[in-house]
C-alpha cells in the first residue's frame, strides 16, 4: 500500500500533476555549469517564508497601540515561550534578507541577467527590492522604541524635500504632523497585509518571468556566445543540459543550509548586531537621542542627504539613481554579457558598490 | 521661507543635537557670566544631576521659563543656602540620607562646623556617588583617617557587589531582558545600603553588612539564573548551527555524486 | 564502471538518508518552539490562592471576581458564614446571575435556577455550582482549592 504512489496517482488523473512535475522538475533542463549564485533565489524565498512564519507568531501576542505595543514586545522577548526566538528570528532575518537581495541584484548585474529579453524580471525585481526596503521601515516602527519613533521621524521627514507636496505628503506619510498613533496604524496595516500582498504577487509574477524566458546561460567560458533575437517570443532551452531536479534541487537546498546556519548563529550570538542600544527604550516624543541613526541598509541615503547642500538636490540625485538602475536594462541593452567585454558597465558597476559602501561608512560613522 | 527654516531647523536637530533639553532661563543667563556666579554652570553639565534632568530650579526653585520671575520667591525661588542650611536643603529629594545624617556624629557637628553633605560630594559638580568619595585626603580635613578607612574596608566588598551588579544589569538590558524589576530591587538595596553609610557608626555599618550581603545575595542569585539561561540557549543554538552547516554539506555531497556522474 | 556508479548509488542513499534524518531533527528542534509558543500557558498564579476584603461581601450579598481564569462569586449569606463557587453554569457556560430580592442565582440563557450553596433548585442544569475552598483570616477571604 504505496500511500504516496496512491495518492500521486489520483491527483494525476484529475490534473495531470506528473507532466506538471516532469516538465519543472527531472525534465526541466539547465545549463551545466549554473554557478552558486543562481541559488540566491531559492535562498530568499527560504528566507521571506521564514520571516512571514515568525511574523505570524509575533503577530499572535504584538499589540499595535501606542501605550501597549512596547510592552507587548517585552512580554514577546520575556515571558511568551521561546519569543525572544522568533522576535530575534524576525529581525536578524529581515536584515539577512536585505543582505542576500543585494548579493542577488549585484550577481545579476554582473552578469548581465537584466538584459534581453528579462527586462520585466528585472524591473519586478528591483521593485521587490524596494518593496523589501519599505518592509524594513514600516516593521522599524511598530516596537514603538526610540529607535522606532526617532527613525520612523527622520525617514518620513526626507519626503518634505519635494516642492509643492512635501509638507502635504509627509503628513499623509504619517497620518498626522508627527508621527504618532495614526501612523503606527498605517504603518501595521501596511507591514502585516499589504506588503506581504504585495510581495506574493509581485514574487509570483518574478518567478514566472524566470521560469517563462528560461534560465540565463552564465556569461562564462570559452563556448558562450551573446543571444541573437528573432521578432516572435523564445523560451530559452539547453538541451544538453542537467535536470533541475535533482541537481539543482540539491544545490539550492545546500545553500539554503548555509545561510539559516549563519542566521541562526548571529541570532544566538549576536543578536545585539542588528538591536541598537535604543531600540530597548520605550518611544518618548520628547526626548531626542543622541546619533539617532537609520539602519546600515539606509545608511547610503541619509549620508546622501547630509552631503547635499539641498535636501532636494539629495532626495534627486538618490532619486535618479534608483530611476537609472530600474531601467538599466533599457539604457544597457547590447546583447553583450561577459564582464570581460564589458569594461564600461564593469567600471561603473565596481565604482557604484565603492560609492554605496564608501557612503555607508561615512554615513555610520559621522 | 518660514518652512525652510523651520525644516532645516528639524533636520539640524534631529541629526546633529545632544539629548534634547531647552535651556531654561538660569542657564542661558548665568552661562554668560564670569566668576562664582557663572562658574556653576559648567560644574553643573558635568553633574549626575543634570545627567537625570535635575536643573537649577528643582533645587533652588524659581520659575526656569521666565527671566523677570526666575529668582521670586513667590515662585519659590529659596536662593542659596547657608552653610548649616545644606542638610534641610538637599533633603528635599534625599530624605533617607538626611535622616541618617542627622542621627549622625557628623550631622550632630554640624553647628560647630562639622561636614554637611556639599563638603563631601560637592554642590553643582555633584558626581554619582562611590566609594572613591572616603578617601584620605577628604577624611582627613577635621580628624584622622584611621575610622574612615575601617569604614571604608567594611563596606568596600558590598560596594564591589553592587558596582558588579549593576555592570551585570545593564548588560543584560542590552541583551533584550526586561531588567525593570531586577534593576529597581538593586537600586533599593542600594540606597538603603548608601543611607546607613552616612550615619557613619562603624558597629552599625559591621552588623547591617550581612543583611546587605544576603539581600544583594537574592539579585545576585537572579542575574546568575538569566546568565545560566542565556548560556543554556547559546550552547543549544550552536548545536543547531553545526546541524545545519552538517546538512548544508551533506547536501553538497550528493550534489558533487551528480556532477561527478556526468 | 557499474562498480563506480553503484558506490555512486548507495553513496547518495546513505548520504539522502543522513540528510532527511537531520532535516527531520531540524524540523522537530523549530516545531517544538512554535508549539510551546502558541500553547497557552498556565495562568500566574493558577494554583494561587485570591484574597479578598471581607468588607466586599455584605450579608445576604454577592461578589464576582476571577479564579483561576474563569469568572467565580463569593457570597455570606448568614453574618460570618461565607461560600465560594463557580459563576459558570454547568448547562452550557453562561454566567450565572445573583438576584438578591430572591437570594438565588439565575442563568440568563436558558433559565436554570442554583440555590445560595450552589444546588440546583430548578431548569436544565445536570449539576450543581462547583465549591470552592473558604478560609477566613482577620479581615480577608482566601479562596482556594476546589474542595
Amino acid at each position: 500500500m504505496n500511500l504516496p504512489k496512491i495518492a500521486l496517482d489520483w491527483l494525476d488523473s484529475r490534473l495531470g500533476v506528473k507532466e506538471l512535475i516532469h516538465q519543472n522538475m527531472g525534465g526541466y533542463l539547465l545549463p551545466r555549469n549554473v554557478n552558486l549564485w543562481y541559488t540566491m533565489g531559492a535562498v530568499l524565498m527560504a528566507l521571506f517564508g521564514l520571516q512571514f512564519l515568525t511574523g505570524i507568531l509575533l503577530l499572535v501576542y504584538y499589540v499595535p497601540d501606542t501605550e501597549k505595543a512596547f510592552a507587548s514586545v517585552t512580554a514577546i522577548m520575556n515571558e511568551v515561550p521561546f519569543g525572544w526566538l522568533f522576535r530575534y528570528l524576525h529581525v536578524v532575518g529581515s536584515n539577512v534578507i536585505m543582505i542576500v537581495l543585494l548579493l542577488h541584484m549585484l550577481s545579476v548585474l554582473y552578469m548581465g541577467s537584466y538584459k534581453r529579453p528579462r527586462e520585466l524580471t528585472w524591473v519586478s525585481g528591483f521593485t521587490l527590492l524596494n518593496l523589501g526596503l519599505v518592509f524594513c521601515l514600516t516593521g522599524y516602527l511598530l516596537p514603538w522604541s526610540q529607535l522606532s519613533f526617532w527613525a520612523t521621524t527622520v525617514a518620513t521627514d526626507a519626503a518634505g524635500a519635494i516642492p509643492l507636496v512635501g509638507e502635504s505628503l509627509v503628513a499623509f506619510l504619517r497620518g498626522g504632523p508627527s508621527v504618532g498613533a495614526a501612523t503606527l496604524g498605517r504603518f501595521f496595516a501596511l507591514h502585516v497585509m499589504v506588503l506581504p500582498l504585495g510581495l506574493m504577487g509581485l514574487v509570483g509574477f518574478h518567478l514566472f518571468c524566470v521560469r517563462r524566458a528560461g534560465i540565463s546561460q552564465p556569461p562564462f567560458g570559452k563556448d558562450y556566445q551573446p543571444r541573437t533575437f528573432g521578432a516572435g517570443f523564445e523560451h530559452e532551452h539547453h538541451p544538453h543540459g542537467v535536470p533541475f531536479h535533482p541537481n539543482y534541487t540539491i544545490k539550492d537546498l545546500g545553500m539554503i543550509f548555509f545561510v539559516l546556519a549563519f542566521l541562526v548563529a548571529i541570532t544566538f550570538y549576536a543578536p545585539w548586531l542588528f538591536i541598537p542600544a535604543d531600540a530597548l527604550e520605550p518611544a518618548d516624543p520628547f526626548v531626542t537621542p543622541e546619533h539617532i541613526k537609520p539602519e546600515w541598509y539606509f545608511l547610503w541615503a541619509y549620508q546622501t542627504l547630509k552631503i547635499f547642500p539641498s535636501k532636494l538636490l539629495g532626495l534627486a540625485a538618490q532619486a535618479a539613481a534608483m530611476t537609472f538602475l530600474a531601467l538599466l536594462p533599457f539604457i544597457d541593452y547590447g546583447p553583450e554579457r561577459r564582464p570581460a567585454k564589458r569594461p564600461l558597465f564593469v567600471t561603473c558597476y565596481l565604482l557604484g558598490i565603492l560609492l554605496v559602501v564608501g557612503l555607508s561608512v561615512w554615513g555610520h560613522y559621522s | 521661507m518660514m518652512r525652510k527654516f523651520l525644516f532645516c531647523g528639524l533636520l539640524l536637530l534631529v541629526f546633529t543635537l545632544p539629548a534634547l533639553a531647552e535651556d531654561t532661563v538660569c542657564l542661558q543667563c548665568h552661562g554668560g557670566q564670569e566668576g562664582r556666579l557663572g562658574a556653576p554652570v559648567g560644574q553643573w553639565q558635568t553633574s549626575i544631576h543634570a545627567q537625570n534632568g535635575i536643573s537649577c530650579h528643582d533645587c533652588h526653585g524659581g520659575d526656569p521659563s521666565d527671566f523677570a520671575m526666575a529668582m521670586d520667591p513667590s515662585r519659590g525661588f529659596i536662593g542659596v543656602p547657608a552653610y548649616t542650611e545644606v542638610p534641610a536643603f538637599c533633603a528635599r529629594c534625599h530624605l533617607g540620607v538626611a535622616e541618617d545624617y542627622a542621627a549622625s556624629a557628623h550631622g550632630q557637628a554640624l553647628e560647630r562646623g562639622g561636614p554637611q553633605c556639599v563638603v563631601c560630594h560637592g554642590n553643582h559638580a555633584v558626581v554619582k556617588a562611590s566609594i572613591a568619595l572616603i578617601n584620605e585626603q577628604s577624611c582627613s580635613r577635621c580628624h584622622s583617617y584611621e575610622r574612615a578607612a575601617q569604614v571604608k574596608q567594611t563596606i568596600s566588598e558590598t560596594e564591589a557587589t553592587l558596582t558588579q551588579l549593576d555592570t551585570k544589569i545593564v548588560g543584560l538590558h542590552r541583551l533584550g531582558i526586561d531588567t525593570q524589576k531586577i534593576k529597581g530591587e538593586l537600586f533599593a538595596g542600594r540606597n538603603d545600603f548608601r543611607r546607613l553609610f552616612h550615619t557613619v557608626n562603624l558597629e552599625k555599618m559591621r552588623a547591617q553588612t550581612d543583611e546587605f550581603g544576603q539581600r544583594l545575595g537574592k539579585v545576585q542569585a537572579q542575574v546568575d539564573s538569566i546568565e545560566s539561561t542565556l548560556s543554556q540557549r547559546k550552547m543549544l543554538g550552536g548545536l543547531v548551527v553545526l546541524l545545519l552547516l552538517v546538512a548544508g554539506g551533506v547536501a553538497m555531497l550528493i550534489r558533487k555524486s551528480y556532477h561527478d556522474e556526468e | 564502471m557499474d562498480d563506480v556508479s553503484l558506490n555512486n548509488q548507495q553513496r547518495r542513499t546513505f548520504l539522502g538518508v543522513l540528510l532527511a534524518g537531520i532535516t527531520a531533527v531540524l524540523g522537530a528542534v523549530f516545531a517544538w518552539p512554535v508549539f510551546r509558543f502558541l500553547a497557552p500557558r498556565e495562568q500566574t498564579g493558577a494554583s494561587a490562592l485570591v484574597r479578598i476584603a471581607r468588607k466586599e461581601i455584605p450579608v445576604g450579598a454577592a461578589h464576582f471576581f476571577n479564579f483561576q481564569g474563569r469568572p467565580a462569586v463569593v457570597l455570606q449569606p448568614a453574618p460570618g458564614s461565607f461560600v465560594a463557587l463557580t459563576a459558570v453554569c454547568t448547562h452550557l457556560g453562561c454566567i450565572v446571575k445573583w438576584v438578591d430580592d430572591k437570594g438565588e442565582f439565575l442563568c440568563p440563557c436558558h433559565g436554570g435556577r442554583f440555590s445560595a450553596e450552589g444546588k440546583v433548585l430548578g431548569g436544565p442544569p445536570p449539576q450543581p455550582l462547583e465549591a470552592y475552598v473558604v478560609t477566613l483570616e482577620e479581615n480577608d477571604l482566601v479562596v482556594g482549592r476546589a474542595v
